[in-house]
């Protein structure tokens, strides 16, 4: 025994057991290299943020690209930014996909001899490019979408130093009969800008400005501060809405107006003359009297937009009242043939009643190329006639958004070399001859000039992930190839010492800190009205073919023109007020369904002159009787998320393309057009199931959306504070007093040594329903999208999602089948309450008791914590939630669901939750222990507003507080406090830690 | 009304057989005989319902859940369902041995064996479904409070631990109960086995003599487990029942659940019984034993307890009308007229109408009628579960996440296969025990030796 020692013993056992241990772990090794030489500004475990801007749309919100370890985790606003102010859009938090999208182009393409796109290398790929360019300069021809001012003029550089044919710009919703209005009525071909705050009277003439509009995240925030009932005691900004259907923008407006599709320039100008007639205006005005507005009189106005002359007169005179009222003009679903005068109309009105100079900007004329659907259309017809031999398409999917009846994939054809530069492939990439991969938005250098004072930039935030070059350094290198002409005529250097010269004139670094350079917008001087308004003809606009219904082509909230569509959040996220995800749809009214007999779900043929649809019917009341209304956006075959890819059906398309219904036709001064055609509805007899996340909208007075008159909001601020009772809202019948507040202090359900009680707020006047906080939370928290297959059995995985009340509700139950979908909203009723419903973190949670493994428990600061680890997936916890928030594996989604590259973005700091563990929201608890240990290390408390969830930091309108309950000064306290406050449900006692504010109903706007 | 005698006493009294064997123990023991081809064709088609739902059940663990229909807000489905329903089950066969045995009712010699055997494997195919429905049933121990270093404890304010406590007290009692009910059959099956039955007799014997000793110790722990057995029934679906009751969901938040799911699970044991029970003394020609008489008693219980679960119907919709509590009032509605009103209708037939034909003495000793309406209420009770599980789910408080659950094939194969796990269990039996109790049969000729005609009552 004396061979053995104990020491020799116990390293022996330790070395058995450490092998043993070595080799049940796992057969492949990672190793774990420390920094060296530690990057700069990189702390292992800290954030990193960096100051970019918004590629998703025109409108060029500014970015915060939190980064952790050398990557981008998440966007958030850039709070110096003077458009997002500090918010961000679904569409904003969703452009993280871009970069790590499964679909991303990794390598030059070039079509080979067996037809298909192979591989190739950067040099064989520019060579091939220059040498095709080098033929015939001239016939070398550009179209994209709308760049930044410096791309532009790089673009613009290189066109001139080829020598090429030329460059055309084509954006598919470009407010180009904004711009054309504007040179007709201020004789300035300018696209003027809608400042929203400070307005008393917004009127809408169907702009859909709070989704798809311009810029709905500055508008969004601007209204929600110009109607804030906080700081205005007569309830603020009152909105009117004027659309054929209830869009999320109008569930948001005071009163609704369904005027019949297209005559909206008809109501302006009878509005325009009722407010003069009510002492708006001056003598110029007056004079158009006699003039443009001499026929257009209520009572014929009445006739012909299906308008009550009543409601015409009274807002009109409103509109005279009005110390600050704004009109914005109609949007892409509304703009029809006659969609420049429709838009001068509005513009005319915005004149008289005196908001031109002030809430309508009009910034002086354009500079450099603007996007021109007519000049594309052209570029078209000299594809086909063979006048271009090399085609190179940047920022833009024409062969998706343009109508098939242009003809642009032919004319494709007849190109001798199609260029695509793109980071993703879409329809346009597949019919190239040689794909230039580019870097994504986040990997790149661009800036970008929404308007005038507002220079923004856009810088990288990662190593770019595969071998893609930079837009503007693909184009040079390109350029440089051609010639040594070209060469010498090009910018020298990289592009991004062309950007950095382009910005010689400000202080670079400082600019990049900030995200840009914000100079006060300058005050536009009030713009006269040119002689030329005259000639605005408002008549009702002409309508293709012979059906019974308006066809109206909206842009998806999401999607946008499509280019949404190959990210998975926009396509999960279901749209805003039908709550449909993952499809197409027809909107058409009970009526309509009615007389087809169809019901929700079914199938119908809509036919028009220019093509036939099939789509899943969305009956819902807040429709006219008379338009058929289909979401834009839809209907790609190329894209993991995009076509059906991710459901293992490659090139299939996901939902349709509205526009294979919609001619390429023009408007009568060349401007695209989308309001131009009747269909022809039919019951196909068929029902396809369409993954819906909402299917009642009736609340039966349950109290989770509640919503207070203004009147009863007065009475209860005179009131004795706690336990006002307050009207059932807007005269409908059942105002019984009802309790708002419960009598409990939230603040109390936590440790009782702990100094903090997380509490949130959300004010549901403010929110808007736009799903802002929805996206940030699924990007933050790595929250898994399901696809469609699993969208239709309704296990979307969304820790907080809007639920879309219409009113009150009536407890009334009906027998046999319920009607689903979008049930109980009617034509003019705008009370809809868009209810934020995430974990409430109830101080006494119903689902803390029912769990057998403690799962899920009471911290000590209130929250309701999960341990995934601990879940065993009873699912008990979620049937007893009241509120249904927890959602639950029901696959290894941490596998599945985040192809590669995509698990590059998670968020290191949330765990990603595997197969059979339920999960929910804990009020982004990574985000408070990240600031509870700032401010351990500063020994001090954390301080209010340090911690901001991720939903509260997307929120365009501020809508959602977060903090400490425990003290009683800090924001959600008094939001807490407030006279609107109340807990979802309150009549279970769960003592929640979410307090909603009841939206307030303003009533009728009064003339 | 005197109910006739177990067997004629004449019979009883018939000197021993030339071949030195009692009449009960031949009839009782050829029963295990060689099986024949029908038996195992029987046989083939639950085991192959069994695997079926073994492999699929197998690669639902890989898969995960969602290969069942489960949908938000409806967490809880099929599985759940049938759980419940297993459990019900598992009733009637400790009520017969325990309180039967309590209240001396001599009837249930016959039948108890049966029943017992069917609890026990009832139990057995509850239990599995709590490690079906789990998501991580890899992890399902965690539910077991067991000093372990990774300091977990568990919650002893869920019902589902209750619930975990209840299953596994009941299935280690009825066990237990059953086999010790077994020994002296098993003694007298060890006497006249030959080859391994003959090795496995004697092992499961425990070396019973029939001493009076033995006996003695033996009557003596069948009266204790009896006493012991005995809350068990009236507790255990209970606790089963809390699992609803206990929580918030409306439909599901009442305080009637744990007498009417005690009631519910009596009716669906008697009625599991005579479902399995008629068809096995039909084919083994065990008439002699079970009478007529024992079936009409059984149907007399089942007429009770459909009396108490028609009752339970009714007072939930007075309770759910009378709270004024418009959740409540709106899910007792949607019940009944809602999307799950087939289920709902189904459950109300089966359960509380047709068994009132019960009422009648020509029905209840006519046993194909017995047959037929025993099968609507074994049907019925898993409908009573689907709907209140399912219907109660679907329709919570907040609309805007109003859902419908529409089982997958998986799980329904699943389902089938729950079935073909009890009846493989109980064929087995079949041959390898005595289905009744023989040593019981005795007793009683031996009472109706000694005290004449009517000593069974």
């Amino acid at each position: 025994m004396s061979e053995l020692d104990r020491r020799d013993f116990l390293k022996l056992v330790g070395v058995g057991a450490g092998s043993a241990a070595a080799a049940g772990c796992s057969d492949h090794v990672e190793k774990l290299i420390p920094y060296v030489v530690q990057p700069e500004e990189i702390t292992p475990g800290n954030a990193v943020f960096y100051a970019s801007t918004c590629a998703e749309c025109p409108a060029s919100c500014g970015l915060h690209v939190r980064t952790r370890e050398g990557r981008p985790v998440k966007l958030e606003g850039n709070p110096d930014h003077p458009i997002n102010r500090g918010r961000l859009c679904a569409r904003g938090q969703s452009g993280i996909g871009r970069t790590y999208h499964p679909d991303r182009l990794q390598r030059p393409q070039k079509r080979g001899a067996s037809g298909e796109l192979e591989d190739t290398t950067w040099e064989e790929a520019i060579a091939l490019v220059a040498a095709e360019i080098a033929k015939a300069p001239q016939k070398t021809q550009v179209l994209g979408g709308q760049t930044g001012p410096t791309r532009g003029q790089l673009i613009d550089d290189f066109v001139g130093a080829v020598g090429a044919g030329g460059r055309t710009v084509y954006e598919p919703f470009a407010q180009e009969a904004l711009r054309e209005a504007a040179r007709a009525v201020f004789g300035i071909e300018t696209v003027p800008h809608f400042d929203l705050s400070g307005a008393d009277l917004v009127l809408d003439f169907g702009s859909d400005f709070l989704e798809s509009g311009p810029s709905p995240t500055e508008h969004a925030g601007q209204l929600a501060d110009a109607r804030a009932v906080d700081t205005h005691d007569d309830g603020g900004a009152r909105v009117i809405a004027v659309s054929p259907r209830l869009s999320m923008t109008v569930s948001n407006a005071d009163e609704w107006l369904s005027a019949r599709a297209g005559t909206e320039g008809i109501l302006a100008l009878a509005l325009a003359r009722v407010a003069i007639e009510n002492g708006a205006g001056d003598d110029s005005h007056r004079a158009l009297l006699g003039g443009l507005l001499a026929d257009f009189d209520a009572a014929s106005a009445a006739k012909k937009t299906d308008v009550p002359a009543e409601s015409i007169e009274r807002v009109g005179r409103a509109l005279a009242k009005a110390k600050s009222a704004v009109a914005l003009p109609p949007g892409v679903a509304l703009s029809s043939r006659r969609a420049i005068d429709t838009t001068g109309a509005v513009l005319v009105l915005n004149h008289v009643i005196g908001a031109v100079g002030s809430r309508v900007q009009v910034p002086p004329a354009s500079a450099g190329a603007q996007p021109s659907y007519r000049e594309t259309l052209a570029l078209i017809q000299a594809m086909d006639a063979g006048n271009v031999s090399v085609l190179l398409l940047h920022d833009a999917n024409p062969a998706y958004s343009i109508p098939g009846t242009a003809g642009f994939r032919d004319a494709l054809e007849k190109v001798g070399l199609v260029v695509a530069f793109a980071s993703l492939p879409d329809e346009t990439t597949a019919l190239a001859d040689v794909v230039i991969p580019t870097h994504s938005a986040l990997e790149s250098w661009d800036d970008a000039q929404p308007r005038p004072g507002v220079r923004s930039i856009a810088q990288p935030t990662l190593r770019p992930l595969y071998d893609t070059r930079s837009f503007g350094d693909a184009l040079l290198d390109i350029g440089r190839a051609v010639s040594p002409a070209a060469s010498g005529a090009l910018p020298t250097g990289s592009w991004r010492n062309v950007l950095e010269a382009a910005w010689a004139d400000t202080d670079w670094t400082a600019a990049l800190a900030r995200g840009g350079v914000f100079t006060d917008a300058p005050a536009g001087e009030p713009t006269a009205l040119s002689a030329d308004v005259a000639r605005l003809e408002v008549v009702e606009p002409k309508f293709t073919g012979s059906g019974s219904h308006t066809l109206i082509a909206f842009p998806h909230g999401f999607l946008y023109d499509g280019r949404g569509a190959n990210l998975p959040w926009l396509q999960e996220i279901p749209d805003n007020v039908t709550k449909v995800a993952w499809a197409s749809w027809a909107e058409i009214s009970p009526a309509t369904a009615e007389s087809l007999g169809v019901e929700h779900g079914d199938v119908i043929g809509v036919e028009t002159s220019a093509g036939r649809l099939e789509l899943t019917a969305v009956v819902r009341g807040g429709l006219r009787d008379d338009v058929v209304a289909v979401p834009q956006g839809q209907g790609h075959t190329v894209g993991w998320w995009a076509s059906r890819a991710d459901e293992g059906a490659p090139g299939e398309a996901r939902g349709v393309n509205v526009l294979d219904a919609l001619p390429a036709g023009v408007d009568e001064r060349g401007g695209r057009a989308w309001l131009t055609e009747k269909a022809a509805l039919s019951n196909t007899g068929r029902s396809r199931r369409i993954p819906t996340q909402q299917t009642h909208d009736n609340q039966r007075g349950r109290q989770i959306a509640e919503s207070i008159s203004l009147v009863a909001l007065a009475e209860a601020a005179h009131g004795d504070g706690h336990g006002d009772g307050h009207g059932g809202g807007h005269g409908d019948g059942h105002g019984e007093a009802h309790e708002i507040r419960e009598p409990f202090d939230p603040a109390d359900d936590a440790h009782a040594d702990s100094e903090y009680r997380w509490g949130l707020g959300v004010d549901l006047d403010r929110c808007t329903g736009c799903s802002a906080c929805v996206a940030a939370c699924y990007v933050e928290n790595n929250v898994p999208v399901v696809g469609e297959t699993e969208s239709l059995r309704v296990r979307q995985m969304a820790w907080l999602r809007i639920e879309r009340y219409i009113g009150d509700g009536e407890p009334e139950l009906r027998a046999g089948r319920e009607r689903m979908g979008p049930n109980t909203e009617s034509v003019g009723d705008t009370d809809v309450r868009h209810a934020v419903m995430m974990c409430q973190q109830c101080g006494s949670a119903p689902c803390e008791s029912v769990c057998p493994v403690i799962a899920t428990y009471h911290s000590e600061d209130g929250l309701n914590g999960m341990i995934y680890n601990r879940c065993i997936g009873t699912r008990y916890c979620a049937n007893n939630c009241p509120y249904k928030v927890r959602r639950f594996n029901y696959f290894d989604n941490q596998i599945t669901k985040w192809p590669e590259p995509m698990r590059l973005g998670l968020n290191p700091d949330v765990t990603v939750r595997g197969q059979g563990v339920m999960e929910k929201c804990t009020y982004c608890v990574q985000r408070i222990a990240e600031a509870r240990q700032v401010a351990k290390n500063e020994n001090r408390s954390i301080r209010d507003g340090e911690v901001v969830t991720a939903c509260q930091q997307a929120c365009p309108t501020q809508a959602i507080t977060f903090g400490n309950l425990r003290d009683p000064e800090s924001a959600v306290s008094k939001q807490a406090e407030n006279k609107r406050g109340y807990h979802a449900l309150h009549v279970l006692n769960t003592r929640p830690g979410t307090t909603y504010l009841a939206q307030v109903d303003r009533g009728e706007v009064e003339g | 009304m005197a109910p006739p005698p177990a067997m004629p006493v004449a019979d009883a009294m018939r000197p021993a057989l030339p071949d030195g064997d009692s009449q009960a123990n031949r009839d009782l023991l050829r029963v295990m005989e060689k099986p024949s081809l029908g038996y195992f064709g029987l046989l083939g088609i639950t085991l192959l319902a069994m695997h079926v739902a073994g492999a699929l059940w197998a690669l639902m663990v890989y898969l995960g859940l969602g290969v069942a229909g489960y949908t938000h807000p409806i967490f809880w489905g099929a599985y759940i369902v049938t759980f419940v329903f297993w459990v019900g089950i598992a009733h009637a066969g400790t009520l017969i041995s325990a309180i039967l045995f309590l209240f001396r009712a001599k009837w249930r010699n016959a039948i108890n064996r049966g029943a017992e055997a069917m609890t026990v494997f009832a139990v057995l195919t509850a239990a599995q479904f709590l490690g079906i429905h789990v998501g991580r049933m890899w992890k399902s121990y965690f539910i077991l409070p067991y000093p372990n270093q990774r300091g977990l404890w568990v919650n002893f304010k869920s019902p589902l631990m209750w619930d975990t406590f209840a299953i596994s007290t009941y299935a280690t009692i009825s066990i237990v109960f059953f086999y010790i009910g077994l020994v002296p059959d098993l003694a007298i099956a060890r006497d006249r086995a030959t080859g391994w039955r003959k090795v496995l007799y004697t092992a499961l014997a425990l070396g019973w003599q029939g001493t009076s000793r033995q006996w003695k110790s033996h009557s003596r722990s069948v009266l204790h487990l009896s006493g012991l057995a005995t809350p068990l029934v009236l507790s255990v679906h209970s606790v089963v029942s809390w699992d609803f009751a206990m929580s918030i969901v409306p439909g599901w938040h009442a305080t009637i659940f744990a007498p009417y799911f005690v009631a519910g699970a009596i009716f669906s044991g008697f009625a599991m019984v005579l479902t399995v029970m008629i068809p096995v003394r039909r084919i083994y020609g065990l008439e002699r034993y079970i009478t007529d008489y024992h079936f009409e008693n059984m149907a007399r219980f089942i007429l009770l307890t459909s009396l108490i679960v028609g009752y339970a119907y009714a007072i939930e919709y007075f309770v759910a009308w009378y709270s004024a509590v418009e959740p409540e009032q709106t899910s007792f509605w949607l019940r009944a007229f809602g999307p799950y009103w087939i289920s709902t209708w189904t459950m109300i037939i089966c359960n509380a109408v047709i068994p009132q034909l019960l009422w009648f003495k020509k029905i209840r000793t006519h046993i194909p009628s017995l047959f037929v309406i025993s099968t609507f209420v074994n049907i019925g009770m898993w409908f009573e579960r689907y709907v209140i599980i399912i219907s109660g789910l679907s329709r919570e408080y907040d609309p805007a996440v109003w859902g419908v659950y529409t089982p997958t094939w998986v799980e329904l194969a699943i389902v089938a296969g729950s079935f073909g796990f009890f009846a493989t269990l109980f064929l087995i039996f079949l041959k390898l025990f005595p289905v009744i109790a023989i040593s019981e049969i005795k007793e009683l000729e031996i009472h109706a030796k000694a005290h004449g005609a009517g000593a069974g009552s």
